[in-house]
């Protein structure tokens, strides 16, 4: 349609004239916008950083928010974690780039005291040049970090990626020299913001060429700094040649070595000697992987075969960011670190939480066992909620079971299968009954010294015989593998022992030490039918030392028909591959422990030599039943009652 | 109405000089022809934006003259075609009968191509060869297809017709604004001046030609023939910025133009105020 002059505006008109050049003397208006009416160059710094640091904000929020996932599993576990957490590091970033922006301008202005056409330009073109470098550095390393050494094995993604953060990084350094050479002129020449025009064919030859050359370094960098490890195998599928054998796993924590000996041979722990004095006996030397006093770090290094810096969990106490379903770890040993909790705790920032399948990189046992096709039951180990079922022959009671079944409801993954949880909903109240009489029965006529001592141990002891009875509800179709962590002497250890503001008194020690030395003489009552091997069982008893004993290994004992006899030295790492060899399942390559044949009868380790594979995979989340109340605080109550948690 | 800026005078005088000198002295009829119109009384905004451009630049007036003329000299070629029956058929300019009705149709052609070959032969003869290609270009390219010639020729075939604002823009883009941005571009040449702020002094007299030209359209409609020294109203077959945006907002986008203009001069502080002073001059001028 021909217009007519009449029906053109001013308005309309200004536009088109800015589509056509003119009315355009180069000024920056995202940038410079609210500072063109302004001559003091510290307000035209302060207002151009801050559109600097919204859009740096916008651009590196999502991009930082990604990379932190792939640093921190468990932190972000849905769409709305990833806005949250985008969110908070879009702030992070954006205050970080605004300080940077009205710094450098500043600077810059300073530094163009002469001549101030040629030397500003100059020392702004500088300043853009080293804020695009550092983003371009920094969005790099993240790439490489997000994809743990994904790099150029998807050529495609990476090319991309790369040229999304050239294209910030030249973004972030145009409007960062933009925003300091406005500055300097407002400075030195009295004059409205202004920056030079970009719109030229040459500008844009240049603006391309630049960013080539940023892609190139950024290709380089991702090159030289990627991993030097082979990156993931390709998972296949694992083939069982079995034994026949059953194993079951009986983790005890809190269990002293040198007590279990005296016992024994004082003929004390007649059930418990089976497997660790009886057989075949594996003393768990203390080793970066085990050192640590921190329960689910330790029991998630047992289970997965991976030390902490590969499996993820390496912290019970966890934070939860504010507005954030994940959870992130992170070591607090330091002071700072701790300061930096403390302040974000006090601000609301972040808050307490437990370690959980969130975090964990690796698979454990049980579910390479049950990818495997085998049966497996687990029950009550660190970090196993929310409980992911990989099928009805794959049970879960996680470390929240006991709280959910106390609280009813519907389920929030504590439990898998779902079935299962209803199952024991309707007979909870029995369970629980014969749980008590259980352990009352075992406690019987052993010395727990004061009220207030066996108070604390019958609490204990209530608690493993709850986890024991469930174990025994679950396993009615007798799964080729079952494990059950038992807490109980730990828990009360920490109580009797722990650190406290005041010293105890020597008889007191005495006292409390000689209780629980007769906790262990409860367990082993308390396990008596369950640590005995059947001819097609294996048992092994895993104890570390818990939070109290110090400097004490850990023991990993073989009851069954299959185990040899002797005591050898091995480490933590070494266990979940025992355990998946005696059942028939190959070994990962990436496993950094290996199968301790010295515990096996010689005719065990000629009839079944080691296989392998090359990768079990990562594992999965998928198939958890999250309908109900979360139990995070609950759980987080327990645990500060039964001192996990500070 | 603003006065011309005190030092227009001092340069205008600068300019007339060296357009006597190079104007040919023989009293030959294309001659005096080629004189009648260059030395007609005029504004010499060209000229003075080209010496002020070098300046600018660390330039010397000296320096610079010859190239400011070769612009006077260039636009008075343009002016005379621009007159002659076959094209808008003015009967005055500058203050006088148009060239063609001085001198007859066939002289006054010869003349507009003779100040256009004086005006290409006196940059090769003044400035070394490096400079001397630099002008050629910039004159070539304003005098081009996309230049003069471009938008005279768009300007004839718009006569009568509605055109579209687009067309228009090309118009003056064409007529006025190439040589104004050549004017500029040549002072910083003949200066040494970098990239940049040959870049700076293009966009400002860019906005600055096309506001010249909004101006000039304004004076058609509401000037008086004795302060504009052509003939008004000569404008009423043609399309031009009146028609789209009426008086107030012509003067509205044309003072837009000249503060737009002023800002791309914001890298040379202080010392770009007379190209200032040209583009407020501009903005407020009656002739």
């Amino acid at each position: 349609m021909k217009e007519t002059p009449e029906e053109l505006h001013v308005d309309e008109l200004r536009q088109r004239l800015r589509s056509m050049g003119y009315l355009d003397a180069g000024v920056n208006r995202f940038v410079l916008g609210p500072a063109t009416d302004r001559r003091r160059p510290s307000i035209i710094a302060l207002l151009a950083a801050v559109r600097v640091g919204a859009l740096a904000a916008i651009l590196l929020g999502p991009a930082a928010a990604i990379g932190l996932n792939g640093r921190v599993p468990g932190l972000v576990t849905g769409p709305r974690d990833a806005f949250v957490i985008a969110i908070y590091l879009g702030v992070f970033f954006g205050a970080a780039i605004f300080l940077a922006t009205f710094a450098i301008s500043l600077a810059v202005a300073t530094l163009a005291a002469a001549r101030v056409a040629e030397r500003a330009r100059q020392l702004s073109r500088v300043a853009g040049a080293i804020m695009a470098v550092a983003c371009l550095a920094y969005l790099t390393l993240w790439w490489r970090s997000a994809n743990a050494g994904f790099g150029w094995n998807a050529p495609i993604w990476t090319a991309f990626a790369l040229t999304v953060a050239v294209g910030i990084s030249l973004l972030l350094g145009h409007i960062t020299s933009s925003a300091a050479f406005a500055v300097a002129m407002s400075r030195h020449t009295d004059a409205a913001p202004q920056i030079r025009r970009s719109s030229s064919s040459r500008s844009w030859m240049a603006t391309v060429l630049a960013g080539i050359v940023a892609f190139a370094g950024a290709a380089s960098l991702l090159v030289v700094t990627a991993p030097r490890e082979p990156v993931a195998a390709t998972r296949t599928a694992l083939a069982v040649v079995s034994s026949g054998l059953r194993v079951k796993v009986v983790a005890i924590d809190g269990i002293d070595p040198h007590v279990v000996d005296e016992l024994a041979a004082a003929g004390r722990l007649p059930a418990l000697s089976l497997a660790l004095r009886g057989a075949a006996r594996a003393q768990l030397a203390l080793d970066e992987t085990n050192a640590s006093r921190d329960p689910a770090r330790v029991w998630t290094t047992i289970a997965t075969g991976q030390p902490p810096a590969v499996h993820g969990v390496t912290e019970l106490e966890t934070r939860r960011v504010a507005g954030v379903q994940g959870t992130m770890a992170g070591r607090t040993e330091s002071r700072l670190g701790r300061s930096l909790r403390g302040a974000t705790d006090l601000l609301r920032l972040t808050r307490p939480s437990i370690a959980s399948g969130h975090e964990r990189k690796s698979k454990t046992m049980w579910e390479v066992a049950a990818d495997a096709g085998l049966r497996t039951t687990v029950v009550n180990w660190w970090a196993t909620w929310p409980a992911a079922s990989a099928g009805d022959g794959a049970v879960i009671l996680s470390d929240r079971a006991l709280l959910r079944l106390d609280r009813g409801g519907a389920l929030d993954a504590e439990i898998a299968p779902a079935a299962i949880y209803e199952r024991l909903k309707g007979r909870w109240s029995g369970i629980r009954g014969r749980a008590l009489a259980r352990a009352h029965a075992a406690a019987a006529a052993l010395e727990w010294g004061p009220p207030e001592i066996r108070t604390i141990l019958m609490r204990s002891a209530e608690l493993d015989a709850m986890q024991l009875e469930l174990l025994h509800e679950v396993s009615l179709q007798a799964p080729d593998l079952s494990a059950v962590y038992l807490p109980g002497l730990d828990i009360a250890q920490n109580a009797l022992l722990g650190a406290r503001e005041t010293a105890l008194a020597p008889s007191d020690v005495s006292v409390r030490v000689g209780a629980l030395r007769d906790y262990n003489v409860f367990l082993d009552r308390l396990l008596a039918d369950v640590v005995r091997p059947g001819d097609a069982d294996m048992v092994i008893v895993l104890t570390q030392p818990g939070r109290v004993v110090a400097e004490a290994a850990g023991l990993l004992g073989i009851a069954g028909k299959i185990a040899a006899r002797g005591d050898v030295q091995a480490r933590a790492l070494d266990v979940a591959p025992t355990i998946l060899h005696t059942l028939g399942v190959p070994i990962s390559r990436e496993l950094p422990g290996a199968p301790l044949l010295a515990l096996f009868a010689p005719d065990f380790v000629r009839r079944y030599p080691i296989r392998q594979v090359a990768t079990y995979g990562p594992p999965s989340l998928q198939n958890t039943e999250r309908s109900g109340q979360p139990l995070d605080q609950e759980m987080i109550d327990r645990l500060r009652s039964l001192g996990y948690v500070k | 109405m603003i006065a011309a800026p005190p030092f227009f005078a001092a340069y205008q005088t600068l300019v007339n000089a060296e357009l006597d000198r190079l104007i040919p002295d023989d009293q030959t009829v294309v001659s005096r022809s080629m004189a009648y119109t260059v030395r007609a009384p005029s504004k010499r905004v060209r000229p003075v934006l080209t010496l002020l451009a070098a300046e600018l630049c660390g330039g010397t007036s000296a320096g610079a003259i010859t190239a400011a003329a070769v612009m006077e000299l260039v636009h008075a070629s343009s002016l005379i075609l621009d007159d002659l029956p076959s094209m808008d058929d003015a009967p005055l300019r500058r203050g006088q009968k148009a060239n063609h009705l001085e001198f007859g149709e066939a002289i006054a052609i010869l003349a507009a191509f003779g100040l256009l070959n004086l005006a290409y032969g006196t940059v090769a003869r003044t400035y070394e060869p490096a400079i001397s290609g630099r002008l050629t270009t910039i004159l070539s390219d304003a005098i081009g297809g996309d230049g003069l010639i471009g938008g005279q020729a768009t300007d004839l075939l718009a006569t009568d017709q509605q055109i579209s604002f687009e067309t228009l823009e090309r118009i003056h883009r064409g007529k006025t604004g190439a040589l104004f941005s050549a004017a500029a571009t040549a002072g910083a040449v003949v200066s040494g001046a970098s990239s940049d702020i040959i870049r700076s002094l293009s966009a400002y007299a860019k906005n600055l030609g096309l506001a010249f030209q909004i101006i000039d359209d304004l004076l058609d409609v509401e000037g008086d023939p004795r302060d504009t020294g052509k003939a008004v109203r000569a404008d009423l077959k043609k399309t031009t910025f009146v028609s789209f945006s009426g008086i107030h907002g012509a003067r509205q986008l044309a003072l837009e133009l000249c503060q737009t203009a002023d800002r791309a001069l914001e890298p040379f502080g202080k010392r770009a105020d007379r190209l200032r002073e040209l583009s407020q001059f501009v903005a407020g001028r009656s002739w």
